[in-house]
């Protein structure tokens, strides 16, 4: 059975007494373990999608399951890193990073809190960034203490919407070989939404490609590069090349397209 | 004795230019700003006091007849308890307002359906000036403690409640959502992020209360009452004993300066912690 998979399901928005269609009916199934990125042209529905999933926005027709039942409220069992950091501003970057575990429904990882709190503060690289306030740092930090904050409780699905946009390209190849290493290790399922066709061939088991809108899927290509992968060198191989130059085939026009609206 | 006097001659000359100048600098230093404020203060009062008319007296009384009366109201215990009941009055009915305002605004905040049903009754009450229920107090608490505390309870609760409200109503959704997905239950939410994040608006209706607060104390007080410094300028007005009334007029102006000075104090701790 599939972890989440869509059926039908399409979204449309009415804004100013006008309906825009922001996903044409889409069907797809994302098993579990499996890390698929959703690229595609601006305004596609990437992340109406990832919304969908999280059980934030309702489909206007079809079906969204998890686990084969209908999400039909908020998600608890994803982990959502979404495009703009929802860091509590009242709290420093390590106590924004412990909330997950201050609930009541991981009451029982409370006793090791502070060290699990200090190992991934230092596996993002926060060191020395624990006691400032989200006002007081940059967008990049911002972006690696919401990262943090979603990684220590270790959601079974990880939905990530352009999580290393605002990072420099070094940092963004350390990240995405820390993200690379976790996911992996604690076989988690992720859908990740992002720009960079790169990025999405370094790390997914498969490659979704939007259509500009009204969004619907324009293909689907299984990435079959060995792993663990280098993320550091895999651009630069044979392999890689054929698939990053195929694929942006496919995406030139819809970016092209996507452009004009 | 002859090589001595030009020397002498110039500096007479020099001291004579300097005055103007040094007046100026002397208004530039606080110790000259508080000496030039002492003697304002003093030449006032020597004409109020000296004053030749006595009819003008019988009105304006005089410094040395009012801090006699002040005297005696310290000796006789009279002036303790008249602040005392301003005090206990202003403070019971803050508290009240301030707990009963932050309570509802949370709650209508939770509840947006409830405060939709009831918002214009509330626009309605919050508009009208309080200080017209103060009549309407008296017959029915009487002219005690009661009624004055009932005027300045409903002046702050609005205040506080729609500070509340305000803050309720601007907490970023997105942060709620993002706590909802990681499990909080709806009391975590609350404990977690309404609440927090509406704090600074809570604190800046109370501060704003404050004043409104004392004003409205005195304000019952002034209409009907039978304690309190607003009754004791009242009372004394009354009787036409300008001694009286300017004496308790003297110990408003002190309260009125403690406590702006009590505010400005916790401001800055609040705005430095």
């Amino acid at each position: 059975m599939p972890r989440v998979e869509l059926s039908g399901v399409s979204k449309a928005f009415v804004t100013r007494e006008r309906e825009v269609q922001a996903l044409q009916p889409t069907d797809l199934g994302v098993e579990p373990h499996e890390f698929v990125a959703l690229v595609g042209p601006s305004g596609c529905g990437k992340s109406t999608i990832l919304n969908l999933i999280a059980g934030l926005l309702q489909p206007s027709s079809g079906v969204v399951r998890y686990d084969g039942a209908a999400v039909q409220s908020v998600n608890r069992a994803v982990g959502y890193m979404t495009q703009k950091d929802t860091l509590l501003p009242w709290r420093t970057a390590a106590d924004n990073i412990r909330v997950a575990l201050e609930l009541k429904c991981r009451a029982g990882s409370r006793n090791d809190a502070e060290s699990r709190v200090a190992q991934i503060i230092d596996l993002v690289g926060l060191g020395g960034f624990e006691k400032h306030y989200p006002a007081e740092l940059s967008g990049g930090m911002r972006k690696r203490v919401a990262l943090a904050r979603t990684l220590i409780y270790e959601p079974e699905t990880l939905l990530m919407d352009e999580p290393f946009g605002a990072l420099d390209a070094q940092l963004k190849l350390l990240m995405l070989d820390q993200l690379q290493a976790l996911t992996r290790q604690r076989r988690m399922t992720v859908l990740f939404v992002t720009h960079d066709l790169g990025e999405a061939i370094t790390l997914a088991d498969r490659v979704v490609v939007f259509s500009a809108r009204p969004g619907r899927i324009r293909t689907i290509r299984a990435i079959d590069l060995p792993r663990p992968r280098d993320v550091f060198s895999i651009r630069f191989t044979e392999a890689f090349a054929h698939l990053h130059e195929s694929l942006w085939d496919e995406l030139k026009d819809e970016v092209a397209r996507g452009t004009d609206v | 004795m002859s090589g001595v006097r030009p020397q002498a001659a110039g500096a007479g000359l020099a001291r004579s230019q300097l005055p103007q100048p040094n007046l100026a600098s002397l208004l530039s230093t606080s110790l000259g700003r508080s000496l030039a404020r002492l003697l304002l203060a003093l030449m006032l009062l020597a004409l109020w006091q000296y004053q030749p008319s006595d009819k003008l007296r019988f009105w304006m009384s005089g410094p040395v007849q009012i801090v006699g009366r002040l005297w005696t109201w310290l000796l006789d215990g009279s002036l303790w308890g008249n602040v005392g009941s301003t005090l206990l009055a202003m403070s019971l009915g803050y508290t009240i307002g301030t707990g009963i305002g932050v309570a509802l605004g949370l709650l209508f905040g939770l509840m947006p359906r409830l405060h939709r049903v009831l918002s214009p009754y509330i626009t309605a009450l919050y508009a009208m000036p309080k200080i017209a229920l103060a009549p309407l107090f008296v017959i029915v608490l009487g002219i005690g403690i009661e009624s004055k505390v009932a005027l300045v309870a409903i002046t702050v609760f609005f205040l506080v409640l729609n500070s509340t409200l305000d803050g309720v109503r601007n907490v970023d959704r997105d942060l709620v959502r993002a706590l909802s997905l990681m499990g909080a239950t709806r009391s975590e939410v609350i404990r977690k992020v309404l609440i927090p994040a509406t704090l600074p608006w809570i604190f800046t209706g109370m501060r704003i209360a404050v004043r409104y607060a004392f004003t409205n104390t005195l304000l019952a007080e002034l209409i009907a009452s039978n304690s309190g410094i607003g009754f004791m300028i009242e009372y004394y007005s009354g009787v036409f004993d300008a001694t009286g009334t300017y004496a308790a007029i003297l110990v408003l102006v002190i309260m009125s300066v403690g406590l702006t000075e009590l505010l400005t104090t916790i401001e800055a701790k609040m705005s430095h912690g």
